[in-house]
């Protein structure tokens, strides 16, 4: 019997698993259409639809066209109107009824008695008939009800004017804004959805991949003669678990590259909310990830461990992915400062900093690594028990 | 070269069910062993508890000297295991398969291509070395299965029901390899309830029954133990008149 030369190395092994499970991953279809659709079309998609959602309401803004009723008894206010770039259209006699219906969104009414007021120095009287409940309409109010109130001061200012006393004396108040925003920090629902997405990526990029790799290796039953060979269960799930890491985070890059190039070079409606996902934010979400992106693979491979089949794992794993998915929204609601101790929940933590990220903030070193601590600890953990649960005798029974 | 001395193995909550029952037995190498019984009998708990992949309740079992629970993983080097479940990976390669399992033992680089490409070669999988095993037949399943147990020119090669599923040339191929693989001085211990498939290979064959030895010996010598003059009659004698392949 001739001797083949053989080398007893634990890294070779995981090595070999992890180079293996790899090619298996970016050979199988369904997982890849699975991670590629999740990840790349439908964040960069969606937030196409809600630019353009953004963008049409502040085009209707911008070109206001307001039915006027009545216009001929206030001459002065239908030029002041016009001299503001409004285009100024007949209402239609059954106005009420088309802004109930949703057709038309504000009509201006001036009462006949306007002129007559005017003349006795009395308060004049506009309607300004509008449904509020129709979320569309409002920017529109908002900017009819602005211009009303620019026509007044204006007005009252050129009346105090004609008696000799400074406007000043009228306006004893000064408010004067100061938007503390940074461009970034406006947009707050594009933004939430990156970050959202992010996380996504993050939790569900490997999915598909591990459950492959744990409950259809089972189902396959080709998990009873691996274990036949010298690689150790914690080297199995070393081995795996790296290769889930490495789709997990392909899912990620791929996905804020998305967003990256989209924001970049697609031909976007002008929204108006300027702000930043360049080089530096995405760099910094890769960052803000990275505890999840090494985490949630060990999760799922635990869960998909612990299924006797694809199918069964899949269930295990929607009440767990419900959970997290839900975190950043209930996060988002809240809406309230965050408090410090946050930033130690993994993906309440990763959620904290990718919006600081995402307000332009670098990352404070000191809560980027208490957001990894936990999760950390959470993967040692979950591998140990993957490990537990190859070596186990039942692992062969469900076959 | 196997031995197994007094192994018991239950299963059930209360261990109520005892698939090996103080089973003790050698298989010697340049020999292939025979592991007869019907189902039930506790081929298959025994061979994986000789596979390492399961702990004896009792006994102690070694392969070459290295005990098969606390050097569990110098076991799994000297061990070739055709086991009961023998799933491939389907997006691999037959190429690939092998080349996986000869990693896991430890090969690499030159060694490894050269053992594999020897593999496909004995095995005659030249023409599906590279396709994905997908689409494979049973019989090239189990000849890639063989090959990856094989990869690491083992010393003692476990098969549990190798010719199930299998046509008769595969059959036949099968037979002339563990002819060959026992010329080269290995160790074979192989399972069947297949009395032919026992006859035509083996050189000494052990009857097991409700997880016991019923009885041991060269095909000769358990026709004489019996008093019958076929081999099918003689298991059916030392396994108790209520026990044949049909119970």
């Amino acid at each position: 019997m001739r001797d083949i030369a053989r080398t007893d190395s634990a890294a070779a092994r995981i090595r070999a698993v992890a180079q293996k499970e790899v090619v298996d991953i970016f050979r199988d279809r369904r997982t890849m259409l699975v991670t590629l659709v999740t990840a790349i079309a439908a964040g960069p998609v969606l937030m196409l639809l809600v630019l353009n959602l953004v963008a049409r309401q502040a085009d209707k803004v911008r070109e206001l066209s307001l039915p006027v009723a009545g216009r001929e008894h206030a001459p002065a206010l239908v030029a002041f109107l016009e001299r503001q770039q409004v285009t100024l259209v007949p209402a239609p006699a059954n106005f009420e009824e088309k802004i109930r219906t949703g057709d038309l969104d504000v009509v201006l009414e001036v009462d006949p008695g306007f002129a007559a007021d005017v003349a006795k120095g009395k308060p004049a009287t506009v309607r300004l008939v509008y449904d509020r409940s129709r979320d569309r309409a409002r920017a529109s109010i908002a900017e009819v009800e602005a211009l009303l109130r620019a026509f007044n001061r204006e007005w009252g200012r050129g009346r105090l004017l004609l008696r000799g006393v400074a406007a000043d004396v009228a306006n004893p108040l000064n408010v004067e804004p100061r938007d503390l925003a940074t461009p970034q920090s406006s947009g707050a629902l594009v933004l939430f959805l990156i970050a959202f997405y992010g996380l996504f990526a993050a939790v569900m990029g490997g999915m598909a991949a591990a459950l492959d790799t744990t409950a259809g290796e089972r189902e396959r039953a080709s998990l009873e003669p691996l274990l036949t060979t010298p690689v150790a269960p914690l080297e199995l799930a070393t081995g795996k678990w790296l290769a889930v890491v490495v789709l997990n985070a392909t899912a990620v890059v791929l996905t804020l590259s998305g967003f990256y190039l989209m924001l970049r070079f697609a031909p976007l409606p002008a929204v108006g909310i300027p702000f930043l996902f360049g080089l530096a934010e995405l760099g910094r979400f890769v960052v803000a990830l990275i505890p999840l992106i090494l985490l949630m693979p060990a999760i799922l491979l635990y869960v998909g461990s612990r299924g006797r089949s694809f199918k069964e794992a899949q269930s295990n794993l929607s009440v767990l992915l419900f959970v997290v998915s839900l975190i950043p929204i209930v996060q988002m609601f809240l809406q309230k400062k965050e408090p410090a101790w946050l930033t130690w929940i993994p993906i309440s933590g990763q959620y904290a900093l990718l919006s600081r990220a995402l307000r332009g903030e670098a990352l404070p070193l000191t809560e980027l690594l208490q957001s990894f601590a936990v999760p950390s600890l959470l993967t040692l953990g979950a591998l140990l028990a993957v490990a537990r649960l190859f070596s186990r005798e039942s692992v062969l029974a469900g076959k | 070269m196997i031995a197994v001395d007094d192994v018991a193995k239950a299963f059930g909550r209360r261990g109520e069910v005892h698939a090996v029952d103080g089973v003790t037995l050698a298989a010697l190498d340049g020999e292939i062993t025979g592991l007869l019984g019907p189902n039930g009998a506790g081929k298959t708990t025994l061979l994986r508890v000789l596979a390492t992949l399961m702990v004896p309740d009792r006994g102690r079992a070694t392969v070459d000297g290295h005990d098969v629970v606390r050097d569990r993983y110098a076991v799994r080097r000297h061990i070739g295991v055709l086991s009961d479940a023998r799933g491939l990976y389907p997006r691999l390669s037959a190429r690939e398969n092998i080349r996986y399992y000869g990693a896991l033992q430890g090969l690499s680089g030159d060694v490894l291509e050269a053992r594999v490409d020897e593999l496909i070669r004995a095995l005659s999988i030249a023409g599906i070395a590279d396709r994905r095993a997908q689409g494979f037949s049973q019989g090239e399943r189990m000849k890639v299965a063989i090959a990856r147990a094989l990869v690491h020119d083992p010393q003692t090669i476990l098969l549990d029901e190798p010719t199930n599923g299998l046509d008769i040339m595969s059959i036949r191929g099968l037979r002339d390899l563990l002819r060959e693989l026992r010329a080269q001085g290995k160790c074979l211990l192989f399972s069947s309830h297949v009395m032919q498939e026992v006859s035509a290979l083996c050189d000494r064959i052990v009857i097991l029954g409700r997880g016991k030895v019923a009885a041991t010996g060269t095909a000769d010598e358990l026709l004489a133990q019996s008093g019958e003059r076929s081999l099918e009659d003689a298991f059916v004698r030392l396994l108790g008149s209520g026990e044949g392949l049909a119970a």
